[in-house]
Order: structure tokens, then C-alpha cells, then sequence
């Protein structure tokens, strides 16, 4: 028989002992966590994104568990705040955004409903005590955050019961005072948490005898004083301020009889649109709200953009305000010391030679207008009175993220003249008693959160499917009172069918797509060793850096970086 | 117990040296434990530590093959990229038995081991694999053969539409209008003068049981089609879509966005043949203008000058070759098709769900 001489041959898998993994010349790729808009942009400092993962595992408890790791007040944001998370989101450049604050609302009703327990832990008998003046959103999430953090806390409230404006300025069809007290008395009635009320800095108390007696003072006293107001020096003799306005009516219900005819609301804030909003319903005859700032669309700049929440925005109009934008009050009419007309000029904010925008009013615009009432709502600062020493003109202006005003003093909140939202004050919190914690146990300042940002620009859309936001009833204008909420609530599935739609941006989704792609089987699965919060590891011995794992990746958590050594 | 025969002690050696888990509880596990790569929940037909250039759309479609035809086929290679990158002497990326012969004849090569494993009375799958220069061209009438022979062999064809081996030479495959080293853009022609050929409809003619076309962008459905296929006893034959960054001159990092822009530009319709009669498609919900898949690639950037009045009757041509194609195979989707070339690739986040609109 004939012998056939034997071909070439090699043994199976051999090409391994080539490490194509040098063939990289400039960029490599890693797994970067970055932080999801949503996070980024949330004063609160919550991970929108972290707990909607734990939504779409059905870990309800888990998710608001999650949640009030940051924000103890779910309940209370998912009614009030702007959600600039949800202006921030990423689907609102694919299908529109996700509905984070009926869902982040849910959460915080379904904790109450049920009574899940906060994470916390009962702080030692001899844990260090901080004083927090004031019992508003700051306060009670520094009272929270003290006790989170192993300490005690004990607040010091000017009136007869928490909740500082939430209580005194937010009218009841935005939070209903049940879903306020509800989740205001879970947090108060946790252990090492003391509420003391009827105690006025400056009457009963001083910040040094605090400082002297506490290991820290977290100061949250919010904004009182309404900022002057006046036209060319002109003010009329019944002059009503919004927020004083706002205040008398939720405290015995009625307005002055002037409100009863044309009335005009000279501001731009959520407190402008709440009064506007309220003599309306009270039988004004028109409201007419006058703001500097422009409203949203196309044409308007971003930060020109009148700062309210937008639905309230929406729901305003359709109760009939009219809102002149890009307008200011030049002159009051008045009658004696009564108003009865006012001349309104158009403005702009325009660029002027050194950059800075300032305001400038276009001559020839000017109209007059006869009205019965003129309600400035042009913003407060803190009530100087047992501040001297810290406060800086009008507000407190601390130089670091945690509030430090002096030694063992921390500012919080709305009295920070940079801030405004309840979400902002329940972050300042957050900080400063985190900051406080550092403080007495030796450490240093905690890290702030400097992850870059995932914007749309980063994702993979192709690979996320089309999905259109939830949608939440809300009562027709005709039945809207002064009680009933306006927005109503979002069920379990929906806001479980929502949680679906997080494009997860920066974090892995565990879809397999580096997995599935690498023509160099260089990406290796893993759940044990990978410890990146993925299940995925590069095996950079033989990944040739071509890229297409960072090109594929739908949530942009697989980056390309130059390569080094 | 008795003596193993030296067949079993050779095969548990093997077994050892490759790490793959014993056959049964007789047999010695591996001494040394696992490494993260051995204990990968897919089998590795197809090793990394081959020449492939980075981004290579062929070495993808190959490893995505065998992951899920492996681990009992037997490969028969053509003369081509995938033969050349796959195994530099003394070295071989492959798992599986695998024979390299010349480039006109992989499918005869597969024809005789299909029918030394009947002989043998095995079961073992034989695939038989090609770029399109080794099936379109030089080994076709070897195809032709053994699909008419009736052989029972998976054929797989690797199209990347030209010789990129040799250096981008034109091959049957190459589309209307793109430049290749000896079709090249210029004063006289617009890139490749002539039609690519439609493979496809000519293994249709010979009515085997089983042909379709599948891309690199879309691995699901790929590897639907090679399971299916695997299943089928008799001739099968697959045509997948794999881009060649060198050839084609895209980035590395386009090869699947380029392959999933053909497929939704109606260019290379993803098809499925039983006996030659369409059985099914790949639907596309929004066909896309070709410009969008041809701008990605240098090969058709002459299709972009401004200043040649040739370039947008190509671009022309281009799309009435698509929309031709959409019109032909039915491809254009009704609604929203979790099936379609956009549902095929989400990944699952905001996918249809109970209850929503």
C-alpha cells in the first residue's frame, strides 16, 4: 500500500501563544462608570438610575431603600421638586423622558403605606448630638442623615410643627398635607432624632450657647424676610407680599378683597405660580403673571427659561393665567396710596460689553394696564435677626460644597443664596452631615462625586427600544379645589413598565453585546471576577484595540483610552 | 474495572490538554483548574490569538459560526483571509478538525469527508467554508457539485464583496460602484462597472433544503440560521454579511453599524430558501437612504464628490438597486416587529411590554 506523505498540521487552539494583544497602538478599552444625567443633575444627590435597576429586578423595598440612602423624602419630592433629572434624562432625546417623579412619588407612598423601615441603626447613647436649626426640608434630612451616620440630632423649630415652608407656602393640591405628614412623622419618630418646637434662634436659643452645648450646628433657618420691593421708590399703602400672601392663606384661608378683581403677580418663581394659581381659584377676576425670564420653547434659552416646575407651568395655563414673559412693571398708577393701573415695559437679559447679562428694557413698549391688586413675589432672604457675625449680606455664602460657614457651623438650604429647591436643601443636608461625621470621627472632607457625565452623544440607541412615557391623570380644571391633589398617582405596573425604560446610561446592562462582538473573543464573561459592577473582563493580551465593543456598547460604559505603557 | 484501551487513554490526554469536561464519570478531570477562558459558557470554536486585522467583520461572522454549529463539525477551508489569519504555521485558532486544500475546492474537500464520516457510520457535521472569491467565483462550480450530490454539508461563504487577501481585488461579489485595487474610481469608470451576482437565487435553483443570507450585525438571528441549518440533514448554504474595515475602508470600531446599515438600507436583504422557495425575511421598519451605509465606507467615497455629475446617478443607481431588492423579497415591515432589523437589536430596555401602548 502506498504511504501518503502527511501534510502540515498544528494542534488545536495553538494560536494562542500569540498575543495579539500588542498589536494595540493607541487606545484600549476599559469600563468606565459614568454617572448617569439624571444623578448628575439631581440637587438631591439621589442615583435615579441605581434604583430604577433595582425596579426592573421588582425590588420595590430595595429601590426606595436606594432612594432615601440620599433623599429621605420621597414622598414629598415626587410632588414638589422641578425633577431636573427628568429635563437632564437621555431618553428625552430618543422618546421623551422617563417620568422619574411619579415613580420616585410612588415609592415614597408605597414606603408609607406599608411602613418599611428607614436604614438606619438606633445611634449609640453616647453618640456625639448636632443642633439643626430649623425643621424644613434641610433640616429634617440633616436630622436623618445625623442619625443615618451613627449620631443624634436635635432640632430646634421656630413654630408649633415641622415642615418649614413645605407646611407653610406649598399648597395643599401640589402636597397633600396627609403624604406630608405622613412621611414627615416616620423620619421625626426615628430613634435619636428629638424635635423641639417653638424655639426661636435669637429668642430662646443662640447660635454660640448651640455651638457651646452641641458638637455641631447645622443651620437651616430658610428665607422670611421678603426682599424689598418697589417701583421707582413707589409702593402702595396695602402692599402684599406673595409668600406672606401665600402663608395667611393656608393658615386661616383668606385673601385680602382687593384679590377679588384684576390682579397682577410680578415674579418668576414656583411661589408666584402657587398665588397665581390660588386667587384665581379664589374668584380674581383675571391674574396676570408677569416675569422677566422667558417661556419654554424653541426660541427661549435655556437659562432664560421662567424657573418653575414645568407641569405647573402647563396646568397654570390651562387654568386660565395669562403670563406676560419678557416683561417687567415700570410704573405703578396710583390713586392716593392705592394702585390702580400699571405700566409694563418689555426686557430682555442681553449681553453687555464685559459678557455679563443684565436686563435691558426696550423703550416705545410700554403699556398700561388697570388692575386692583399688585403682588410682588420677588424672592426672600434670611431673617438677619440672631445671624450677625455669619451671615454674609442678605444670605450665607459658605466656599465648600458641605455648608461650612465656621468651625462645627454648617448653612443649609434656601438661606444659601444660591439654592431654592426642596430637593437642594434636602442635598445640603445630606452634605453637611456627612461633612460633620468626617469632622468628629478625625477624617478628612468626604470625596465629592467627580465622575464625568453619560450624555446622549455616548449611548448606542440603536439597541434600546421605542417606549413612550407613562402618562398620569390629572383632575380637569373644572374640579380642581383648594384641597384635592391635581397630579394623581401612578400604579405599580406602570411605574414598573417605566423603570424598563432607564437606558441604564454609563452602567452595564449586562446585554452581552461586547460579548457577542469581539472578532477576537478577547472579552471574557464572568460574575465572580469582574469587579466592576459588570460581568464582563477584557483580556488585554489578546484584544486588538479596534474599538467595536466601545461602539456597540448601548449604555457607553465600555470607553476608549489612550493606551499607556 | 477493566484496562482502558489506549484510544480512551489518548482521548482523556486530549481531553486534558484542551480542558474540555470529561465525557463521563470514568474519565480524570482536568488537574489543573479551569481558566476564566476554558470556563466561558460558549464553545470556542474559533481562538483568539489569530492574525485577523482588529475589527474584522469575516473572523466575527466565523467565531459566531462555530459557537454555535461546534464542537462536533469538521471544518473544510478555502484559500482565503479566513484559512490565512486562522492559521499561521506552526499555530492553528481552530478546535475543531480542519483541513485547508486549495482555493477552488473546499466544497469537494467537504463532499469526500461527508462521506468518509457516512462510511465511518458518524455523525459528525461537516461545514465547508469560503470567502466570496473561493464560492462566488473560483469554487463554484465545486458548490454547484456537491449541493447537486446532495451532500449533507453546511456551506457558510464569508462575504466580504472581494479578494482582501490577495489586496482588494474585485471579485463577482463586489457591488455595483465600489473601487477596488483593479475596479478602480476614475476618469473612466465609477468603481466596479458591473452588478454583484445573485448568489443567492442560484443555490436557489439547485432546491436544497435549506440557504439563507445573515449579517454580522444581527448575531441573534445569525445563529438562529446556523442551528437551523445544522439541524437540516442534506446540502444547506449560508451567505453572511462581514465587513472588511481594510477593504472597505471604514473604522474598526463601524464594522457592525456598517453591516447593520446595509441590511436596514434594503443592500443585502437577510433571506431565508427551503427548496428554493422564500420562506422568510428579515422585515426593515424604516429603510434607510443607502447614502447612509455608503458614506461609512472610503470605497464608495467618489459616490460623494461634489464636483462629478457621475456620483449621484450612482448614488441613484444604488438605491434603485435597494428599493429593487425591498420590492423583491417583500422587505418593507408593517409596524413595530420585535423581529424586524430594529427589534432584532434592542437589547431589553423598553421593549414591548404588557399593557403599554
Amino acid at each position: 500500500m502506498v504511504q501518503l506523505t502527511r501534510g502540515t498540521w498544528a494542534q488545536a487552539g495553538t494560536s494562542l501563544d500569540f498575543k495579539t494583544g500588542n498589536w494595540r497602538s493607541t487606545q484600549r478599552p476599559v469600563h468606565v462608570h459614568a454617572k448617569a444625567a439624571c444623578h448628575a443633575a439631581c440637587p438631591a444627590g439621589e442615583d435615579q438610575q441605581a434604583w430604577f435597576a433595582l425596579l426592573q429586578e421588582q425590588k420595590v423595598q430595595d429601590a426606595w431603600v436606594s432612594l432615601v440612602h440620599a433623599n429621605p423624602m420621597p414622598g414629598v419630592t415626587g410632588r414638589v421638586c422641578p425633577h431636573p433629572c427628568e429635563t437632564a434624562c437621555n431618553r428625552t432625546g430618543v422618546d421623551g423622558a422617563l417620568a422619574i417623579h411619579n415613580v420616585e412619588r410612588w415609592l415614597g407612598d408605597e414606603a408609607v403605606r406599608l411602613g418599611w423601615d428607614y436604614p438606619v441603626e438606633p445611634p449609640a447613647a453616647n453618640a456625639p448630638t448636632v443642633a439643626i436649626v430649623g425643621a424644613g426640608p434641610g433640616g429634617i434630612s440633616a436630622a436623618y442623615h445625623c442619625v443615618r451616620l451613627g449620631m443624634k440630632a436635635e432640632i430646634f423649630e421656630a413654630l408649633p410643627e415641622a415642615g418649614g415652608l413645605l407646611r407653610s407656602a406649598i399648597p395643599p393640591t401640589r402636597l397633600p398635607r396627609n403624604a406630608l405628614d405622613g412621611e414627615l412623622n416616620r423620619i421625626l419618630d426615628l430613634p435619636g432624632i428629638t424635635l423641639n418646637t417653638r424655639q426661636r434662634l435669637g429668642r430662646d436659643l443662640t447660635i454660640d450657647g448651640l455651638r457651646a452645648q452641641f458638637a455641631a450646628v447645622l443651620l437651616s433657618p430658610g428665607c422670611e424676610l421678603p426682599k424689598h420691593w418697589s417701583v421707582k421708590g413707589a409702593v402702595p399703602a396695602d402692599l402684599h407680599e406673595g409668600l406672606q400672601l401665600l402663608r395667611d392663606f393656608m393658615d386661616h384661608g383668606a385673601l385680602p378683597d382687593a384679590a377679588k378683581g384684576d390682579v397682577i403677580v410680578h415674579g418668576g418663581g414656583n411661589t408666584a405660580m402657587d398665588i397665581c394659581r390660588i386667587m384665581k381659584r379664589a374668584g380674581a377676576k383675571s391674574v396676570t403673571l408677569i416675569t422677566a425670564s422667558g417661556l419654554p420653547g424653541p426660541g427661549t434659552a435655556p437659562d432664560d427659561i421662567i424657573n418653575v416646575v414645568p407641569r405647573e407651568l402647563e396646568e397654570a395655563q390651562e387654568e386660565g393665567i395669562e403670563i406676560i414673559d419678557h416683561a417687567t412693571v415700570s410704573r405703578l398708577i396710583m390713586k392716593g396710596s392705592r394702585v390702580t393701573g400699571v405700566e409694563i415695559v418689555s426686557l430682555k437679559k442681553e449681553a453687555g460689553k464685559d459678557g455679563r447679562k443684565r436686563r435691558v428694557e426696550f423703550e416705545g413698549t410700554e403699556r398700561v394696564v388697570s388692575v386692583d391688586m399688585v403682588v410682588p413675589c420677588v424672592g426672600e432672604q434670611v431673617e438677619p435677626e440672631a445671624f450677625e457675625g455669619y451671615l454674609d449680606g442678605a444670605y450665607f455664602w459658605p466656599d465648600n460644597p458641605f455648608g461650612r460657614i465656621a468651625d462645627r457651623v454648617f448653612a443649609i438650604g434656601d438661606a444659601r443664596g444660591n439654592r431654592g429647591t426642596v430637593a437642594a436643601a434636602i442635598g445640603d443636608g445630606r452634605l453637611a452631615a456627612e461633612a460633620v461625621a468626617a469632622e468628629l470621627s478625625g477624617e478628612a472632607d468626604p470625596f465629592a462625586d467627580e465622575r464625568p457625565v453619560m450624555e446622549l452623544d455616548g449611548l448606542n440607541t440603536a439597541y434600546y427600544a421605542g417606549s413612550s412615557r407613562a402618562r398620569v391623570a390629572k383632575l380637569p380644571v373644572s374640579e380642581r379645589t383648594f384641597e384635592a391633589e391635581i397630579e394623581g398617582p401612578i400604579s405599580r405596573s406602570e411605574a414598573l413598565a417605566e423603570a424598563q425604560r432607564c437606558l441604564s446610561c454609563g452602567n452595564c446592562l449586562a446585554c452581552d453585546n461586547c460579548w457577542t462582538m469581539c472578532p477576537d473573543n478577547a472579552v471574557i464573561k464572568t460574575t465572580e471576577l469582574a469587579m466592576d459592577g459588570s460581568h464582563y473582563v477584557f483580556d488585554y493580551d489578546y484584544c486588538k484595540g479596534c474599538g467595536l465593543c466601545v461602539q456597540e456598547c448601548p449604555t457607553g460604559y465600555i470607553q476608549s483610552v489612550p493606551e499607556t505603557a | 474495572m477493566a484496562p482502558r484501551s489506549d484510544t480512551s487513554k489518548r482521548l482523556s490526554e486530549l481531553r486534558m490538554k484542551h480542558g474540555r469536561p470529561p465525557a463521563s464519570p470514568l474519565e480524570p478531570k482536568a488537574e489543573k483548574a479551569e481558566t476564566l477562558r476554558e470556563a466561558q459558557p460558549r464553545f470556542r470554536g474559533l481562538e483568539s490569538g489569530h492574525r485577523a486585522c482588529q475589527g474584522c467583520g469575516e473572523a466575527l461572522a466565523a467565531r459566531l459560526v462555530m459557537e454555535s454549529a461546534g464542537p462536533d463539525v469538521m471544518v473544510a477551508n478555502a484559500t482565503g483571509c479566513l484559512e490565512v489569519f486562522s492559521t499561521p504555521w506552526p499555530q492553528s485558532a481552530w478546535r475543531v478538525p480542519w483541513i485547508h486544500s486549495l482555493f477552488e475546492n473546499s466544497a469537494a474537500v467537504a463532499s469526500g469527508m461527508e462521506a468518509a464520516m457516512k462510511a465511518k457510520g458518524k455523525n459528525t457535521k461537516v461545514l465547508s467554508f469560503g470567502g466570496d472569491g473561493g464560492t462566488y467565483d473560483i469554487g463554484f462550480q465545486a458548490l454547484s457539485g456537491m449541493l447537486e450530490r446532495h451532500h449533507n454539508v453546511l456551506y457558510v461563504t464569508y462575504d466580504n464583496e472581494a479578494y482582501m487577501n490577495t489586496g482588494i481585488q474585485r471579485s463577482s461579489s463586489t457591488p455595483h460602484a465600489a473601487t477596488t485595487t483593479t475596479s478602480p474610481a476614475g476618469k473612466e469608470r465609477m468603481g466596479k462597472r458591473h452588478l454583484k451576482k445573485d448568489l443567492l437565487s442560484i443555490i436557489a435553483a439547485h432546491h436544497i433544503p435549506y440557504a439563507a443570507s445573515a449579517s454580522v450585525a444581527y448575531p441573534a438571528d445569525l445563529q438562529r440560521k446556523v442551528r437551523y441549518a445544522m439541524g437540516v440533514e442534506g446540502p444547506t448554504f449560508l451567505v453572511i454579511h462581514s465587513p472588511c474595515p481594510l477593504g472597505w475602508r471604514h473604522d474598526s470600531a463601524l464594522t457592525v453599524e456598517v453591516a447593520r446599515r446595509a441590511v436596514q438600507c434594503g443592500l443585502f436583504p437577510l433571506v431565508e430558501l427551503e427548496r428554493g422557495a422564500l420562506t422568510n425575511i428579515m422585515p426593515i421598519r424604516e429603510p434607510r437612504p443607502v447614502a447612509d451605509y455608503l458614506e461609512l465606507q472610503g470605497r464608495f467615497a467618489h459616490l460623494f464628490r461634489k464636483d462629478d455629475y457621475r456620483a449621484q446617478e450612482e448614488l441613484d443607481h444604488l438605491q434603485a438597486l435597494a428599493d429593487h431588492n425591498i420590492e423583491t423579497y417583500g422587505l418593507k415591515g408593517e409596524g413595530l416587529d420585535p423581529m424586524d432589523s430594529t427589534g432584532m437589536s434592542h437589547v431589553r430596555r423598553g421593549g414591548p411590554l404588557a399593557g403599554r401602548s
